[in-house]
Formats: structure tokens, C-alpha cells, sequence
């Protein structure tokens, strides 16, 4: 049930034969420690035993729901969780990010997506502990401490809310945000429910922010999810 | 000449007649093209009060029919309608007048002439009830038809008293006759026969005084006693048959009156719930009873309107032979009771629809005589049902139809579309697998093309998936407001990753309002539009446009390609349509999904033919409302 040796533990909890046949060359060629499991309790009792540094889930499995896995692992786990879904599932997509979960995959997805997605979930803990404060990528630079901003080395002035916005998705740190998660964290639990502040205040970030706030590289939009920020994409 | 036209009244009381004088005030109002009103005067001093319930029932039917209604509180029926005429400034008045059973006693007597004696300034239009051959017997209390009798007897002797030829039988006999005719006709039969007995008695008692002492004796005291009872007999019998006559004349017109009302709410009727709730409404108006309707479901019945907690009523298996018309005893129209409750078959025209339960409110059963109505009720609502049964059946069989279509559709494209690419990365994973040595770069085409073919697959699953959940209504909408921007950034986003750099030329006016939006389906939306004219027009810049319009926001996504056939404009939102030498690509299902989920913003999409060439596809969305507000925020 394990292979690769050395480098972080990543746990799949994956019905699908074929998917495990894909996922786990892919993560053991990448160096990864890889623990396979079928159902969602032998993925729960897989967590317990070996502690994985990261657990891919897939909501849909045959014993039971992925949610209540998500549930159970976020009792006494703050690894990341990286969701596998089927597409146009985005009410289940948000669900899971609500409940915990660091990201999510959209079935089908290639092998450079997983890998890249996998690499911003696992920095998020070593980010942590490191304690970083300045936040650079694509011509845009964010000093936590001094709450300053800038883009291409001239500084920009952002308004309280737009500053909290773009804090918000800076402390995720490439992860996806959900939009409750940002309305909780810029305008507090007032603004449950009202997703067009959000949108309105994003459509300003990226007029200050982005070269074309028409195809925005770095505040990038998740239909009916959410909003990631790509620091990482905006310098290629 | 511009003054509103002046209304036409009709009065109504409780009475059956109100249908026709409705019939005739809507007719009257339709000729003349005026408004009209139908109106209930209650009365303080009215003989009989009317039967409210009744009286709505004839309000509601005129309210449907186009009438205002009104109920105004006059001291007499006259005065109201006197009063309402002068304020409404009526030009007709509809009201009815009943016959009485004596012309004397109708002159200048009813409600009419006292209206024309009052000299309105309308027109009165007034409907006489059919003729009717005799009155209703009235049920006076048995003493004062007793009185009653010996008054008229009385005043027969007193008549034959003053007849002035002395022992003039011929005069006396005509007059006691007349009395007991009387008698009969007005208070029924017992009294008829007292009255003949009694009036021989007198006849004996005046030939006993010397008046009339010279006249025969005995014999033909007993010839007036037996001609007395003998026309007093035949009056009567004349007298029931002319009532019975009368009475089925009206109660005919009850019949069609509340047949009339009931295949009325039937015909608006559209499950077998309302048809349960009309069905028991009009039941229990007209018989005093609670109606349901019960369908057989498997080993119970299925009760309509309300649940029915019976457990006397047998099930289905033994309940329907028994009212099977052929299967039982007596008169197959009576229904059959079972525990309080009486049970109808409601019969279609070739199999039972369900069965009619009817508990009478009271004690006593039904109303005598009403099963005949009974039974003409149950065959309407059975006709009712079945008309809903064959509308269902139609429409299910064209549902199976266009699914079936769908499916040798869907059947055939898939046979086609996704064998192709499965071929390809089939053959590709065989070759790769080949023992020997395969050169880097054809192993990597190779790989290349298993990844190219099995994205296709994927987006291809993707929207036969996404058209069958939007056209089953599986797929919700999930609208927010949100500015276009956004979606339009999404989608660019969506397909520069898949597709790398496209080049699009966009042109969004910075004060674009927001609109509400499934961003996620729109976003698909745009990303068909742009493939779309990408694999058209390769090699040009796609244009992306919006503006606002009046209620709404239109978005084009326009392309100079060769232009789509003005046959194919519309046909080609069809699911399955390809333009002719479209060439490789797409099965024809990404403009039936944009026109899916536009329809289901409520919105339209079309694709015009530009000018300079090329085609233009125009998104107009509605916007429903303002967009909400934005919040306070520090500089």
C-alpha cells in the first residue's frame, strides 16, 4: 500500500481503480510517499496509523459520503485536504472547501495540474511556520507587515476593504477561497450572503492590480466557488 | 358621447331562475356594450330569507361572466333596487318575476310593477318564470287548513243559502262543487274528502229547513254526497298530475342549473384534485353532504380532496363488482350504501375512473329524489376525470416520443463522436505498447494525441451531460449579481489554460450595471460562443462586446468566418445540428447548451449575419430589478 520513500506522505483516498493506477506512479515519480485506500474507512484508519503529510479524497466513495470523511479528519487533523470531484459540482466543491478541505481537483485533470496544486497545499504548512510577511509574484509585491502594496515597484493605495480582500487571499496563499470564507474574513459575519460585494471589490483589485482586468493572471476566478490568488502563473 | 356607458343591473336572489336572468343581463350588456352588475338586495322585510350560500354561488357565477356585484340592505326588495338604480344611473334593470298561482293576485303585486309604478329611468327587463300549470302544494299547519276548510264551506253554505229560487238544486250543487275543488286543490286530499263529506252533511242539514223542505228525499241527497266526493277525487288527481308536472319542471331547471355550474368548475379542473375539490363543493351545496373520490391504489383507495379514515369501507377488489352496474340487485342509478355512506361508480365511457362517496351531513340520507341528480353529477365527474387521464396520456406518449427522438439521436452521434477519438487513443496505447523501439519524438505525437483525444472525450461527455441536466431541469440555476467582467475574465482564463494564447479583442464599457448570472454557466456559455469561432474563423480576432439596453445587457461575440447560411441561423441552436462542412470538431451540442442556459437566465440568443462578413451571436440578458447596494468603504 506504500511506495516512494523520502519525501512527504500523501494518503489517496480513491475508489476508482484506474484513478489509483494514474495517481500513484504520477506522486511516487514525483518522490512522494504514497498510501492508497479504497473506502473511506480504511482512508480514516490509513489517516490515524500514518499521520499523512496531505490526504487526496474523492467525495464520491462506496462506504461513505466524502464530506463526513472530510468531517471526520478536520476533527483531529490540520493537514491539508485536497478534494477530488467530478465538474459542474461546484455546490459540493464549496461545501468541502467550507468544511475544511485546502483545495480541490476537477475530474478530469492532468498530471502537471495535480502536481501543481499538491506543491501550493503542502507550502501553505511550511509557509506557516516560517512566518513569512512579504508576499511577491507577477510585477505584484505585499508587505503584511506595513500593509503596503505595490505593482511593478510602484506603490498602489488600496481602501480598507480592498486591502482586506487582497490579505485575504495573500494569507491563502495560492489556495482557493471560498466566497464565504472571504466575506467572513473582510467584511465579518455581516456579510454573509452577499457574494456581489465580494465581486465588486474584486473587479476593483483587479483594475489596480492586473494588466488586463479582462483576463485577470493573477486574481483568478473560480466560477461559483471562489477566488485563488496565482502569484506563481503571473511570472511565467 | 364620451361618458361612460351607463351599467346594466340584474337583481338575484336564491331562486334557480338567477342563471337565467344572468344569462340574460350578460347577453343584454354584451349587445349594448355597457358594464353590468348583479346585485343582491338584502331585504329586512323579505318573506322567505334567501339562502346565502346559494345567493354566492350566482355572485360568483356573474363575476366570472364580467359582472361587478354588489349586495346592498333595503328595507324592501323594490326600494333597493330603486335606490341602486338612481345611484348607478343604470339604463336597464334584469330582474324576474315568479307566476302566482291566481293572475288576481299577481296584478300590481310583484316586485316589477311596483318598480314601474315608481317610474325609474331605466329600462325594465323583466323574465316571467316558465308557466306553470299548478303551484306548489303549501304545507300550511293542519289547523289552519282545517279552518281554511270550514270557512270555504261556510261561505258555500251561505251562497246556497241566498240562492233565490227556492229548492233550485242546480244552483246549489255547482257552488259546493266549486268549494271542494277549491279545498282540495289548495289544501290536498284528506281535507278535499272532509269537505265533500261535510258538504253532503250540510246539503242534508239545508234540506232539512224549510227553505228546501218540499225537495226530494234520500236519494238524491246520496247522488250530491257521491258527485261531491267523486269531483272532489277528480280534482285531485288532476291537481297531483299537474303538480308533479310543475314540480319536474322545476326541478329540472335545478337539475340544469346546478349540472351547468358543476361542468363549469369540472371544465376548469386541471389534476384530480381540483376535480375532487369542485365534485365535493357543489356535492355538498346541493345534497347537504361531504363528497370524496376514491381511486383504487393497489389494496387501499386513494381519497380526494381530504385523506379518508373509513375503516367500514371495503377494498377495492370487493367494492367494485358489487357497483358494477350489471353486478347488482335493484335499480342499477341508485347508489349503493355501506355504512352511512352511499358509493356511485363514476363511469367513463369504457372503464370506471373511480368511485364517489357521499356522507350526508344529516341523519335522514340523501334528499329524496336527488339520485337521479346524483348520478348525472357522478357521470360528469367521471367524464372529467377521464379527460384528465387522456390529456396525461398524451402528453406522456409525446414526452416518450421526443425522448425517443432524443435518444436515436444522442444514440447515433455518440456511435459516431465518441467511437473516433476511443479509436485513436486505443491505437495509440497499442502502439506504444509494441515490443521494439519507437523513436522519441513518435513516442511523444503519440502521447501527445492520447492526451489531445481524451480531453475531447472529456469536453464531449461534459456537454451531452450539461444539455441532458439543463433540458431535464436537473441543473439549477444559481443566479448573483456580478459584473460581466468577471465572467468574461473566467472564461478567457478558462480557455487561454486549455487552448494557450487566443486572441479575442474585448470591449466591456467600464459602467456595465451588474446582472444576475450563473457564473459558472455562463462562463461556459462564452467559452462555446469563442471556441466556436475560433474553429470557424482560425486565425482572427474574435470579437467580444457589451453594452446596456433598456431592461437588460446584451453581449456579442462576433467573428469574420464564412458566415452561417441563412437556413441554418435558427436550426442550428438545435441539439445534434452541424453546418455543412464544418469539418472536424464538435457534435453540434454547444449551441443547443448556450441556448439552454441563456433560456434559463431568461434571456434570448440569436446569430445575425454581420456586415463585411462573418456571424454575430447577440446574448440579451434581462435585469430584473435594481442591483443591489454596495457597502460604506474607507479610503
Amino acid at each position: 500500500m506504500t511506495s516512494g520513500a523520502g519525501g512527504p506522505r500523501i494518503l489517496v483516498v480513491e475508489d476508482e481503480p484506474a484513478l489509483r493506477r494514474f495517481l500513484v506512479p504520477t506522486l511516487a515519480g514525483q518522490g512522494y510517499q504514497v498510501l492508497t485506500a479504497a473506502t473511506a474507512a480504511e482512508g480514516l484508519a490509513l489517516a490515524r496509523s500514518h499521520n499523512p503529510d496531505l490526504v487526496l479524497l474523492d467525495l464520491g466513495l462506496p462506504d461513505q459520503d466524502g464530506m463526513e470523511v472530510l468531517r471526520q479528519l478536520r476533527l483531529w487533523s490540520a493537514r491539508p485536504i485536497v478534494i477530488l470531484s467530478a465538474r459542474n459540482q461546484e455546490r459540493d466543491k464549496v461545501r468541502a472547501l467550507d468544511g475544511g478541505a485546502d483545495d480541490y481537483l476537477a475530474k478530469p485533470f492532468g498530471a502537471a495540474e495535480l502536481l501543481a496544486r499538491l506543491r501550493v497545499a503542502l507550502r501553505r504548512t511550511i509557509q506557516t511556520e516560517a512566518g513569512e510577511t512579504v508576499v511577491a509574484g507577477g510585477g505584484l509585491r505585499v508587505d503584511l507587515a506595513r500593509r503596503e502594496v505595490s505593482l511593478e515597484g510602484r506603490p498602489v493605495h488600496l481602501t480598507t476593504l480592498e486591502y482586506r480582500l487582497l490579505e485575504a487571499l495573500v494569507r491563502r496563499n495560492g489556495r482557493v477561497a471560498t466566497h464565504a470564507q472571504l466575506l467572513a474574513d473582510v467584511w465579518g459575519p455581516g456579510g454573509a450572503g452577499n457574494t456581489h460585494y465580494l465581486r465588486i471589490y474584486m473587479a476593483m483589485l483587479r483594475r489596480k492590480l492586473e494588466a488586463d482586468p479582462t483576463r485577470p493572471r493573477t486574481f483568478i476566478t473560480e466560477p461559483n466557488v471562489g477566488y485563488r490568488l496565482d502569484l506563481d502563473a503571473s511570472e511565467g | 358621447m364620451d361618458a361612460p356607458a351607463r351599467p346594466i343591473l340584474v337583481a338575484l336572489g336564491s331562486e334557480v331562475r338567477a342563471l337565467r336572468l344572468i344569462q340574460a343581463a350578460s347577453r343584454l350588456a354584451r349587445e349594448r356594450n355597457a358594464p353590468w352588475l348583479a346585485v343582491h338586495v338584502e331585504a329586512a322585510s323579505g318573506a322567505i330569507p334567501d339562502d346565502l350560500e346559494q345567493v354566492q354561488v350566482w355572485l360568483q357565477e356573474a363575476q366570472r361572466l364580467g359582472a361587478g356585484v354588489r349586495t346592498v340592505p333595503a328595507p324592501t326588495l323594490a326600494q333597493g333596487l330603486a335606490d341602486l338604480t338612481r345611484a348607478t344611473h343604470a339604463q336597464a334593470l334584469v330582474l324576474g318575476r315568479s307566476r302566482d298561482r291566481w293572475p288576481w293576485a299577481r296584478l300590481g303585486h310583484s316586485t316589477a310593477d311596483e318598480l314601474q309604478r315608481r317610474g325609474l329611468d331605466a329600462d325594465l327587463v323583466v323574465l316571467d318564470d316558465p308557466p306553470e300549470v299548478a303551484g306548489a302544494e303549501r304545507p300550511g299547519t293542519p289547523f289552519g287548513a282545517t279552518l281554511g276548510t270550514l270557512l270555504v264551506l261556510a261561505a258555500c253554505t251561505g251562497l246556497a243559502w241566498l240562492v233565490p229560487r227556492e229548492g233550485n238544486l242546480s244552483l246549489v250543487l255547482p257552488v259546493y262543487l266549486l268549494g271542494v275543488a277549491f279545498i282540495a286543490h289548495r289544501w290536498g286530499q284528506g281535507l278535499g274528502v272532509l269537505a265533500s263529506t261535510l258538504s253532503a252533511l250540510l246539503y242534508d242539514f239545508l234540506l232539512e229547513t224549510p227553505r228546501f223542505r218540499h225537495a226530494e228525499e234520500l236519494w238524491p241527497n246520496l247522488l250530491f254526497f257521491l258527485a261531491m266526493l267523486l269531483s272532489a277525487q277528480l280534482v285531485m288527481g288532476l291537481l297531483r298530475r299537474l303538480r308533479l308536472q310543475a314540480r319536474d319542471v322545476q326541478r329540472r331547471e335545478f337539475h340544469t342549473a346546478s349540472l351547468y355550474l358543476l361542468g363549469r368548475a369540472l371544465a376548469r379542473s386541471r389534476t384530480p384534485e381540483e376535480v375532487a375539490a369542485a365534485a365535493g363543493e357543489h356535492i355538498g351545496r346541493i345534497f347537504k353532504a361531504k363528497a370524496w373520490l376514491l381511486f383504487p391504489l393497489e389494496d387501499t383507495w386513494h381519497a380526494l380532496p381530504t385523506p379518508l379514515e373509513d375503516p367500514s369501507l371495503p377494498p377495492p377488489s370487493e367494492l367494485a363488482p358489487s357497483l358494477d352496474l350489471g353486478g347488482r340487485q335493484g335499480d342499477p342509478l341508485e347508489p349503493l350504501p355501506l355504512g352511512g355512506a352511499f358509493y356511485l361508480s363514476l363511469t367513463g365511457t369504457d372503464r370506471s375512473e373511480g368511485v364517489l362517496r357521499i356522507l350526508p351531513r344529516e341523519a335522514k340520507g340523501l334528499p329524496p329524489r336527488t339520485w337521479e341528480l346524483l348520478q348525472a353529477f357522478a357521470a360528469q365527474i367521471a367524464l372529467a376525470l377521464e379527460r384528465l387521464r387522456w390529456l396525461e396520456e398524451a402528453r406522456r406518449a409525446q414526452v416518450e416520443r421526443e425522448t425517443e427522438r432524443m435518444r436515436s439521436t444522442l444514440l447515433g452521434a455518440i456511435g459516431h463522436d465518441l467511437r473516433t477519438p476511443l479509436a485513436a487513443i486505443h491505437g495509440a496505447a497499442g502502439t506504444l505498447l509494441l515490443p521494439g523501439d519507437l523513436d522519441d519524438s513518435a513516442r511523444r505525437d503519440l502521447l501527445a494525441m492520447i492526451q489531445d483525444e481524451s480531453e475531447r472525450l472529456a469536453h464531449l461527455l461534459g456537454n451531452i451531460l450539461d444539455l441532458t441536466r439543463l433540458e431535464s431541469g436537473v441543473l439549477r440555476v444559481q443566479k448573483e449579481w456580478q459584473p460581466l467582467e468577471e465572467v468574461v475574465g473566467a472564461a478567457l482564463g478558462h480557455l487561454e489554460r486549455r487552448e494557450g494564447p487566443v486572441s479575442v479583442r474585448v470591449d466591456l464599457p467600464s459602467d456595465l450595471p451588474l446582472v444576475p448570472l450563473d457564473a459558472a454557466l455562463m462562463e461556459q456559455v462564452l467559452i462555446n460562443l469563442l471556441t466556436n469561432a475560433r474553429r470557424h474563423a482560425p486565425g482572427q480576432a474574435t470579437e467580444l462586446r457589451a453594452w446596456g439596453e433598456p431592461g437588460g445587457l446584451a453581449l456579442e461575440v462576433a467573428d469574420r468566418g464564412p458566415g452561417v447560411p441563412e437556413a441554418f441561423r435558427e436550426r442550428m441552436f438545435d441539439p445534434f445540428v452541424r453546418l455543412p462542412g464544418a469539418g472536424e470538431g464538435g457534435v453540434g451540442l454547444g449551441l443547443a447548451i448556450c441556448r439552454a442556459i441563456i433560456q434559463a437566465h431568461g434571456g434570448t440568443i440569436t446569430a445575425e449575419a454581420r456586415p463585411g462578413g462573418g456571424t454575430a451571436f447577440r446574448l440579451r440578458l434581462p435585469l430584473p430589478g435594481e442591483p443591489p447596494a454596495l457597502p460604506e468603504d474607507a479610503p
